[in-house]
C-alpha cells in the first residue's frame, strides 16, 4: 500500500515541527527519515500513524484520505524505540495482543491464534522465550517482539521510530541487517525514523533526508551520498572538507559555479588528492596527524592559513606512499560539489 | 545463607544493626509486651473474653468496614489519582493538596465534621432521612468516617505510578486496535495494580486501627455500631488491662495475618510479572 503525504504542517505552538511536507511512499518500499533530532522526522511519522494530527494538509492511504482515521482502524503497524511492552504479559500474550483484542466477529478462534502468534515469533526468531516477561529479554530481543507484535495485526504499513536508537553498535548493525531481510521477506510497506545516517544508507531502499521541518531530498542511498542535493544534505551524510573561493581562491572553482562570488566546494575526505609536488589547482598544506587505525587511513592537514583540511587514504595507498607527519603535502580535491555561500550554516 | 553481600556502599553492618534495634524497641517491644500482659490470663478467660457477643460484633463491624472502605477507596482513589494525572485543570493544584488533608486533620475534627454533615438533621443526612437511609450513628457512618481517612493512602500510591506510565504503552495498544476501554482494563490496571494493592492494605490497615474519626459518628451502640478500638479503650478504663490486651492481641494476630496475606499476593504477582527477580 503506497502512502501520500500532502502539504503536510504541524506546529507545536511556536516550534515549526513540519512546514508543508510532500512525500510519497510506493508500495512495498523501506523508506527511511533521516535527519537531525528536532528536524521533523517522528512528528512525520506519527502523523502517518494518526498518533498525532496534522494542522493542515492530507495523509493519503492507497489514493483514499486517511487524515480523519482513528489510529485503531488504520491498520498501521508501529514499533517504538524503547519497545512499549506490555510488562505483565508474556512475550506470547503481547504478539497475541492484537488479535485478543478484536470484536468477537472477527477474533479469530485460540487456535489460530496460537499459530498465527508462534509462526510471527519464529520469523523473529524467537520463539522460544514465548513464556517469559519483557523484562527477562534483552534490547535486541525486546525490539524484536515489539516488531512481531506489530506484525500481528497484519498491518498495511509498519512504521518504526527510531527501532534501534537505545541499543548498542553490534546489536544495532546485526538488527539492521536483519529488518533489511525481513522486509525482503514479508515486504510491507515500511518507513522508519533515524539520525543514523549508516544505519539509514545500508537499510533502506529510499532515504528521506530532512531538516527543520522540510524535507531536503529524496533519492537512493546512492543518489544522496553521491550528489546530495544541499549543502546539509552533504553535511549530514558523513565528514565533509568545506573550500571558500573567498579565502581559499581558485580552489572552490571547479564546477558549474565557477567565477562566481562567495562559492563553497564541498570535497569528501576520500576525494582529497595529495600530491608531494605543486600542480595546477593544488593547495599547499602540512601534514599534522595520520591514524593508521582500520582499512582506512584518516590524515589531518593544515593549510597555510590554519584551516584544518581531512584526507582519507587506502591502506595499500597510505603504505605506498608513506607520509610523514609535518611534512609539506599538495592537496587537490578529485571531485568536488559547489554551492553558492549560504551564510546561515 | 549468605548474610553479608560484598558492596561498594559502606555501612551494612551499621545501618542492619540499627534497623534491627530500630524495629526491635519501636514495634516489636511494645507488641511483645501485649502479648506478655494477655498471657497473665488462664486461656479459658481469655477464651471467654475474646469470644463474648459484643466483643465477636466489634471484631465484625471493625474488619468488615474497613474492608468495605478500602475496597471503596480503592475505586474512588484510583479516579482521583486518575483525574489528577491525565487532566490539565484550573485549581489541579488545589485538589491535590485536598486529598492530603484526611492525613493532617486531627481524626476528632473529622469525626465531628462528619457527625455534624450526616446526622439525621444534618446538611446530608436532612436529605438521605426522607429515603430511609441513616448514616450516622449506624455501622454505615463507620465506612464513612474510614473512607474519608483512606483515601490520601491509595491516591499517593497510584499517583506516581500513573504518571510514569509510558504514553507510548497505550499508543502501542491502540495501534494494535484497542479500544479506549480494552487499553485500560488490559494494559492501565494491570501496571497500577501492584501500587493499587499496596494503596489498599494502607488504607485497610489504617481504617482497622482508627479511633478518633470513628466514635462520634459510630454512636457507639453495643452490638451494632460499636468498634474495637473503643471497646480495648472501654476495657481500660475499668482497669481490665488484661482483658483489653487479649481483645487487642487477637486483633494485632488477625491484621498481621490478613496483610500478610495481601502482601505475599503482591510478592506472587510481581514474581510473576518478572518484575522482581
Amino acid at each position: 500500500m503506497s502512502i501520500e503525504i500532502q502539504s503536510v504542517a504541524k506546529r507545536f505552538g511556536n516550534f515549526v515541527a513540519l512546514d508543508n511536507v510532500d512525500l510519497k511512499v510506493e508500495t512495498g518500499e523501506l523508506l527511511a527519515l533521516l535527519g537531525p533530532s528536532g528536524c521533523g522526522k517522528t512528528t512525520l511519522l506519527r502523523i502517518i500513524a494518526g498518533l498525532e494530527t496534522p494542522d493542515a494538509g492530507q495523509i493519503r492511504f492507497h489514493g483514499e484520505d486517511a487524515t480523519g482515521t482513528h489510529v485503531r482502524e488504520r491498520q498501521v503497524g508501529f514499533v517504538f524505540q524503547h519497545y512499549a511492552l506490555f510488562r505483565h504479559m508474556t512475550v506470547f500474550e503481547n504478539v497475541a495482543f492484537g488479535l485478543r483484542v478484536r470484536p468477537r466477529q472477527t477474533r479469530p478462534p485460540e487456535a489460530e491464534i496460537r499459530r498465527r502468534v508462534h509462526e510471527l515469533l519464529e520469523l523473529v526468531q524467537l520463539d522460544w522465550l514465548a513464556d517469559r516477561y519483557p523484562a527477562q529479554l534483552s534490547g535486541g530481543q525486546r525490539q524484536r517482539i515489539a516488531l512481531a507484535r506489530a506484525l500481528a495485526v497484519e498491518p498495511k504499513v509498519l512504521l518504526l521510530d527510531e527501532p534501534f536508537g537505545a541499543l548498542d553498535t553490534k546489536v544495532r548493525k546485526e538488527l539492521r541487517r536483519w529488518l533489511k531481510r525481513l522486509h525482503n521477506e514479508v515486504h510491507v510497506t515500511s518507513v522508519f525514523v533515524t539520525h543514523d545516517q549508516e544505519e539509514a544508507l545500508e537499510v533502506a531502499d529510499r532515504v528521506v533526508v530532512m531538516n527543520k521541518g522540510k524535507i531536503e531530498q529524496v533519492g537512493t542511498p546512492e543518489q544522496v551520498y553521491d550528489t546530495p542535493a544541499t549543502p546539509f544534505v552533504y553535511q549530514f551524510l558523513g565528514d565533509v572538507n568545506l573550500f571558500h573561493s573567498r579565502v581559499h581562491g581558485g580552489f572552490a572553482e571547479v564546477g558549474e559555479h565557477a567565477g562566481a562570488e562567495g562559492v563553497v566546494a564541498y570535497v569528501r575526505p576520500h576525494d582529497i588528492e595529495l600530491l608531494r609536488e605543486p600542480a595546477a589547482l593544488t593547495l599547499p598544506a602540512t601534514l599534522d596527524h595520520i591514524r593508521a587505525i582500520g582499512p582506512v587511513v584518516r590524515l589531518e592537514l593544515r593549510l597555510d592559513n590554519g584551516d584544518p583540511v581531512e584526507a582519507e587514504l587506502s591502506r595499500e595507498a597510505y603504505a605506498d606512499k608513506r607520509y610523514l607527519a609535518g611534512e609539506r603535502l599538495h592537496i587537490r580535491p578529485r571531485t568536488a560539489q559547489n554551492f553558492v555561500e549560504d551564510y546561515t550554516i | 545463607m549468605r548474610f553479608r553481600q560484598a558492596s561498594v556502599l559502606p555501612g551494612f553492618g551499621l545501618a542492619f544493626g540499627y534497623t534491627v534495634f530500630y524495629l526491635g524497641l519501636v514495634v516489636l517491644l511494645p507488641l511483645s509486651a501485649l502479648i506478655i500482659k494477655t498471657s497473665s490470663l488462664t486461656f479459658d478467660r481469655f477464651w471467654e473474653v475474646v469470644t463474648a457477643e459484643r466483643v465477636m460484633a466489634a471484631y465484625q463491624l471493625t474488619f468488615g468496614a474497613s474492608f468495605v472502605a478500602a475496597l471503596i477507596n480503592l475505586f474512588a482513589g484510583l479516579l482521583v489519582a486518575w483525574v489528577l494525572t491525565r487532566y490539565r485543570f484550573p485549581g489541579k493544584r488545589l485538589v491535590d493538596a485536598l486529598v492530603d488533608l484526611p492525613f493532617a486533620l486531627p481524626t476528632a475534627v473529622a469525626g465531628i465534621a462528619l457527625t455534624t454533615l450526616y446526622a439525621p438533621n444534618g446538611l446530608i443526612g436532612e436529605w438521605l432521612a426522607p429515603l430511609g437511609v441513616q448514616v450516622a450513628f449506624k455501622p454505615l457512618g463507620v465506612v464513612v468516617a474510614l473512607t474519608f481517612i483512606g483515601l490520601p493512602f491509595v491516591v499517593r500510591t497510584v499517583q506516581p505510578v500513573l504518571q510514569e506510565l509510558e504514553a507510548e504503552l497505550e499508543e502501542a495498544a491502540a495501534c494494535l486496535g484497542a479500544s479506549r476501554w480494552q487499553t485500560f482494563g488490559k494494559v492501565i490496571l494491570p501496571t497500577v495494580l501492584p501500587a493499587l494493592m499496596t494503596g489498599f492494605t494502607l488504607a485497610f490497615a489504617r481504617a482497622i486501627g482508627e479511633y478518633g474519626s470513628v466514635i462520634f459518628i459510630a454512636g457507639n451502640i453495643p452490638l451494632e455500631s460499636e468498634i474495637v478500638p473503643l471497646l480495648i479503650i472501654g476495657k481500660l478504663e475499668q482497669y481490665d488491662y488484661a482483658g483489653a490486651t487479649a481483645i487487642a492481641s487477637v486483633m494485632l494476630l488477625i491484621s498481621f495475618g490478613l496483610i500478610f496475606v495481601i502482601n505475599l499476593i503482591q510478592w506472587w504477582h510481581g514474581r510473576r510479572h518478572g518484575m522482581r527477580k
